[in-house]
């Protein structure tokens, strides 16, 4: 069990090692290809009376995200609808691929900063779109001076916190599960339950008991830390699009 | 440390390459979603708000066009009741006048009947009364003669029976 704590695996190099393509980014890919194939069967004969289950599966989803959007942002900012539903489809597939084997997306810091900064970019975007660049500045003086550094730790805190609760949560839950296995595959060693084929072994005890714990880590924190990034991300934005 | 294919990262470990590719998946998931599922959904969805719409307010015109010929008609009953009474008050008093007419036609002709037949049974009384008058004059013309048995003279005479046929109408 060395991979317990590790970040993800190289999956190749270009340019003499210049550019190292991780893991991460595959899912990244993957998720793209699976939900570009999702879209398109989902939309296909979309009809004005639904008639197929896949029509109102779709709209499900949109009305979904779109009322999300509406409520938390308002209607002037119904174009971040799209990218909303980008950031839950990552966030959520990202950790879900954890139950296929694969290595969560979203237990990558890169990932989870990433985003972040683009929540940080927006928010910063639409302050300054509503207050002029000199509002902009001005507002971290306010309501007193003294309280500047406050006001730009905050203004830092925000992305930085929602980076590190998505990753903390996803990365712990898989370190978890990961000593976890550890723990059973000794046990079961212990106990002379571990059958060796080759390089691969079979433990008992790896069976059915991670699965537990899996649905808390995995589907129940993935899922809700999907929600609350996206959440943050519409609430954040939507109040600095709405400052005076 | 140089890693190189199928080498682990560090846990914690800034890598841009991981940084540029999430943020360009992002953009792209972004652009799929946006072309291949909401602008599609969202057509839909408000073509058929739309047509919900739509409907809706047809419904309501019909349903005020209705009410409107309802009313119309209750106007066109109501005004044809009025009239239908008024025709029928009318006929009523035409006919009680052309009745009062045929009336007054009537009693006017027999009037005029009953004053023709005073005047004619007048005339027949007369005309009566006087044959009456020339026969007592020829009974007493004759009875005269044959009492006298004698002819008188004729003017005489007739000056005579007249006297006398006076004294008897007077009698």
């Amino acid at each position: 069990m060395t991979d317990i704590g590790n970040g993800p695996k190289i999956v190749f190099e270009l340019f003499d090692g210049k550019i190292q393509v991780t893991e991460t980014v595959v899912m990244g890919w993957l998720i793209i290809a699976v939900v570009l194939l999702l879209c398109l069967w989902l939309t296909k004969d979309l009809k004005k009376i639904p008639e197929k289950k896949r029509q109102v599966l779709a709209e499900m989803f949109v009305n979904f995200v779109n009322d999300m959007v509406r409520q938390n942002m308002g209607e002037k900012l119904m174009c971040y609808a799209p990218y909303i539903g980008a950031l839950l489809i990552s966030a959520v597939l990202g950790a879900l691929i954890s139950l296929v084997g694969l290595r969560s997306m979203t237990a990558d810091i890169n990932v989870t900063a990433t985003w972040a900064l683009m929540t940080f970019i927006l928010i910063t975007f639409h302050k300054i779109k509503a207050n002029g660049i000199g509002g902009y500045f001005k507002g971290f003086a306010k309501p007193v001076a003294f309280i500047l550094p406050l006001n730009l730790i905050s203004e830092v805190a925000t992305p930085a916190s929602m980076a590190f609760r998505l990753f903390g949560n996803v990365a712990g839950g898989m370190v978890i599960t990961g000593l976890l296995y550890g723990c059973l595959g000794a046990l079961s060693s212990a106990l002379h339950l571990s059958f060796e084929m080759g390089s691969w072994a079979f433990n008992v005890f790896q069976v059915g008991i991670p699965a537990v714990l899996s649905i808390y880590f995995d589907l129940f924190s993935g899922c809700i830390q999907a929600y609350i990034f996206s959440m943050l991300t519409m609430v954040n934005v939507g109040a600095a699009a709405e400052e005076p | 440390m140089v890693l190189a294919a199928g080498d682990v990262t560090d846990f914690l470990s800034v890598n841009l390459t991981t940084i540029i590719a999430t943020w360009l998946n992002l953009l792209i998931l972004f652009l799929v979603l946006k072309h291949f599922l909401f602008d599609r959904v969202n057509k839909v969805i408000e073509s058929r708000k739309n047509e919900v719409a739509n409907t809706y307010k047809e419904a309501d015109e019909a349903k005020e066009n209705a009410r409107r010929l309802e009313a119309e008609y209750d106007s066109r009953i109501s005004g044809a009741k009025e009239e239908s009474a008024q025709i029928i008050q009318a006929a009523t008093k035409k006919a009680q006048q052309r009745s009062d007419e045929i009336i007054s036609d009537a009693k006017r002709e027999a009037k005029g009947i009953a004053e023709q037949s005073r005047v004619e049974i007048e005339r027949e009384k007369k005309i009566a009364v006087n044959k009456i008058k020339d026969d007592i004059a020829d009974i007493a013309f004759s009875a005269a003669q044959a009492v006298i048995e004698k002819d008188f003279n004729s003017k005489d005479n007739e000056k005579l029976i007249e006297q006398f046929i006076d004294n008897v109408g007077e009698v």
